[in-house]
């Protein structure tokens, strides 16, 4: 009782300090406190566009943020999800353009299939060389981010573009492979139950079946796990593939639901959102569907406050890495706090 | 023809070099922190906020040397807000750095637009200027390429030989190793863990401000939005492909250097040959050279864990 006590003290506190810190930054570009606050708010809950706007980016946010999720439950630290849209992206626009003329129903399993083992290979490779040679994931798959947004780069000039424009860009997708639009004219598109099948799908995986249980057992403790015939190396290898298989997914989504091809910039840091956004959640699907749209809202909001009151988005950054630092530190007072008032 | 070529070698070499030395002087920085066993991903964010501070001191003063004191001051507030978080709290050290990446981006883009506001002329600031060394500067090839450079590259060749003996050659240098393979055994020991690692993370954030400072004040004169777009982690890689010491880290860089400024030449030359070929060339060496050091990883063995005092295990 005591400790839900302490905690919602600390996160009242921390909801102040943010809201403290953004009212002195507004001030301080010299803006109108209520044009900026009106604008943050009419933008994102004023109309039917700016909250369909929130879930859009939503939607490869919690797709990221759940394959984030479960590396993070198993141990497979995975700052790759970045790279691992890409891949997804690539993998569904070249499984789109090699298999033109397939019904919808046949296509959008494939090309989804398509997205998430190429993604889930591309993370299988750190995620191999983790358990089997114990070299750091961390290192490895930022690494891999590089390549797999260059190698993109390459693939959108050369095997994959389109030759009648001289931009560097893929030919639009097939119709059968694109997500229906859900709520025209906005642009909220099918892959809404994509990211909520898989958030599904993730919770009762990891919480109802005896596979989940393992994962987690070797995320909790790896040592433990082995004593008790659980193979740490088997669960390592399948938490890599779901977790970049997961964003391969986003990536995919934002193939076929929103852009219809495949470009340069495809993910804007929406693989390192992910990792903080399955930090806020708790790694549990629930709240990464809340946190998801949470990051997202703080976005749409705060481009609306940059275009109206002129008010810098970058606040949105500043705002989300002074959360981040504030959440670790509180979460390591409270143990701290804890481990006083037990010995 | 021969002093043709000669005079395009030479300032291809010296290019690398500008090109490799903020890489180097980060990653020199990165290694005193890791040495002890703290991995600062947020390395990107300390060459950042290093850059824009330095430039924003240099522009309001026209003075390069304030410059590169708010220079270094910025990197060092970067690294302490990552020392307090993961040596004192015992945070996770990765969430915390990426965290600080994206604290240090919106910081120095907001702070440079409340600064400067929207204005399509981009604000300059004074340049460091060449120094030749008398003599040695006129030595065929090595002379253009070595010594007639500016203070930075001087000071890198200075802070790397320095950082060699440092860690060879000092008992300092034996407690920075100690701390990072066995923190307990350093601690019972008799050594101080929290103040070796608050040290090297000092150190981090001062070299990593000179790194960013080099960016503003010796090769672009300008400061714009996420300037340094990715140095940070390359720099990392530099302490990878180095091996975690500073001669290593030297070299590393110049190679990086080297891949850089080939990649100017190349693009210059009208090739069809997509940039991306050669933006992704240090991230794949780094991947190969990691995966030769697989069986003899030389990792400090307490890289990346928090040390807890009044724990046992």
């Amino acid at each position: 009782m005591k400790n839900i006590l302490k905690n919602t003290l600390g996160n009242l506190l921390l909801l102040l300090i943010m809201i403290a810190l953004s009212f002195i930054m507004i001030s301080a570009v010299g803006s109108s406190q209520s044009q900026a606050l009106s604008a943050f708010f009419i933008s994102i809950f004023g109309s039917v566009y700016g909250l369909s706007e929130v879930f859009v980016r939503a939607i490869p946010l919690t797709l990221a943020a759940l394959g984030v999720s479960v590396g993070f439950r198993t141990g497979f630290f995975n700052i790759g999800a970045e790279g691992q849209i890409y891949m997804g992206a690539c993998a569904a626009t070249a499984a789109g353009m090699a298999l033109p003329g397939l019904p919808p129903f046949l296509m959008i399993p494939l090309v989804l299939t398509a997205a998430f083992l190429a993604a889930g290979g591309w993370s299988l490779i750190p995620g191999f060389l983790k358990a089997r040679f114990g070299l750091s994931e961390v290192i490895m798959t930022i690494m891999f981010n590089y390549i797999a947004i260059n190698l993109t780069g390459i693939l959108v000039r050369t095997v994959l573009k389109d030759p009648s424009y001289a931009l560097p860009m893929s030919p639009e997708i097939p119709d059968a492979m694109k997500f229906s639009s859900l709520l025209f004219p906005t642009r909220l598109h099918g892959g809404l139950f994509l990211a909520l099948g898989a958030a599904i799908l993730v919770y009762i995986i990891l919480w109802k079946t005896a596979f989940g249980f393992r994962l987690r057992a070797v995320g909790e403790n790896p040592r433990a796990a082995k004593c008790t015939g659980i193979s740490v190396y088997v669960h390592l290898l399948a938490a890599a593939l779901i977790s970049g298989g997961l964003a391969g997914l986003a990536g995919a989504g934002e193939v076929m639901g929103l852009h219809f091809k495949l470009m340069d910039g495809i993910t804007p840091n929406f693989g390192y959102l992910a990792i903080i956004i399955a930090l806020l959640g708790k790694n549990h699907p629930f709240w990464i569907i809340i946190s998801s749209l949470g990051i997202s809202a703080l976005h749409v909001g705060s481009s609306a406050m940059q275009r109206q009151a002129g008010v810098p988005s970058s606040i949105s950054w500043i705002i989300m890495g002074a959360l981040v630092l504030l959440i670790l530190a509180k979460e390591q007072i409270l143990i701290r706090l804890n481990e006083r008032s037990e010995s | 023809m021969s002093v043709e070529i000669i005079s395009a070698a030479e300032s291809f070499l010296a290019a690398a070099i500008r090109m490799g030395t903020p890489l180097a002087i980060a990653g020199l920085g990165e290694t005193y922190s890791e040495r002890c066993g703290v991995l600062n991903i947020g390395l990107e964010g300390i060459m950042l906020s290093g850059a824009f501070f330095s430039f924003i001191a240099a522009f309001l003063t026209g003075s390069i040397a304030l410059g590169l004191a708010a220079g270094i001051l910025g990197g060092l507030l970067m690294s302490m807000i990552h020392a307090f978080l993961s040596i004192h709290l015992r945070a996770d050290q990765t969430i915390a750095g990426l965290a600080l990446n994206f604290l240090s981006m919106g910081l120095t883009s907001y702070l440079f637009l409340v600064v400067f506001g929207r204005s399509t002329q981009l604000p300059e600031c004074p340049v460091v200027g060449r120094i030749a060394i008398p003599l040695l500067s006129d030595i065929p090839l090595i002379g253009p390429v070595l010594f007639n450079q500016d203070g930075f590259v001087y000071f890198l060749l200075f802070a790397v030989a320095a950082s060699w003996f440092l860690f060879y050659r000092t008992d300092w240098g034996l407690q920075m190793h100690g701390v990072g393979e066995h923190p307990r055994a350093a601690d019972s020991a008799g050594l101080s863990v929290y103040r070796t690692r608050y040290f090297s993370a000092a150190m981090n954030g001062i070299f990593g401000g000179i790194a960013g400072s080099y960016l503003t004040l010796g090769l672009l004169g300008f400061f714009m939005e996420n300037l340094t777009s990715g140095k940070g982690y390359i720099a990392l890689v530099v302490v990878i492909l180095g091996r975690r010491n500073p001669m290593g880290i030297l070299l590393a860089s110049l190679l990086l250097g080297s891949a850089e400024a080939l990649q100017f030449r190349v693009q210059t030359m009208g090739s069809t040959i997509p940039s991306q070929v050669f933006i992704m060339f240090p991230y794949l060496i780094t991947v190969v050279v990691m995966l030769f050091s697989i069986g003899k990883s030389k990792d400090p063995a307490a890289l990346g864990i928090p040390f807890i005092r009044t724990k046992r295990g």
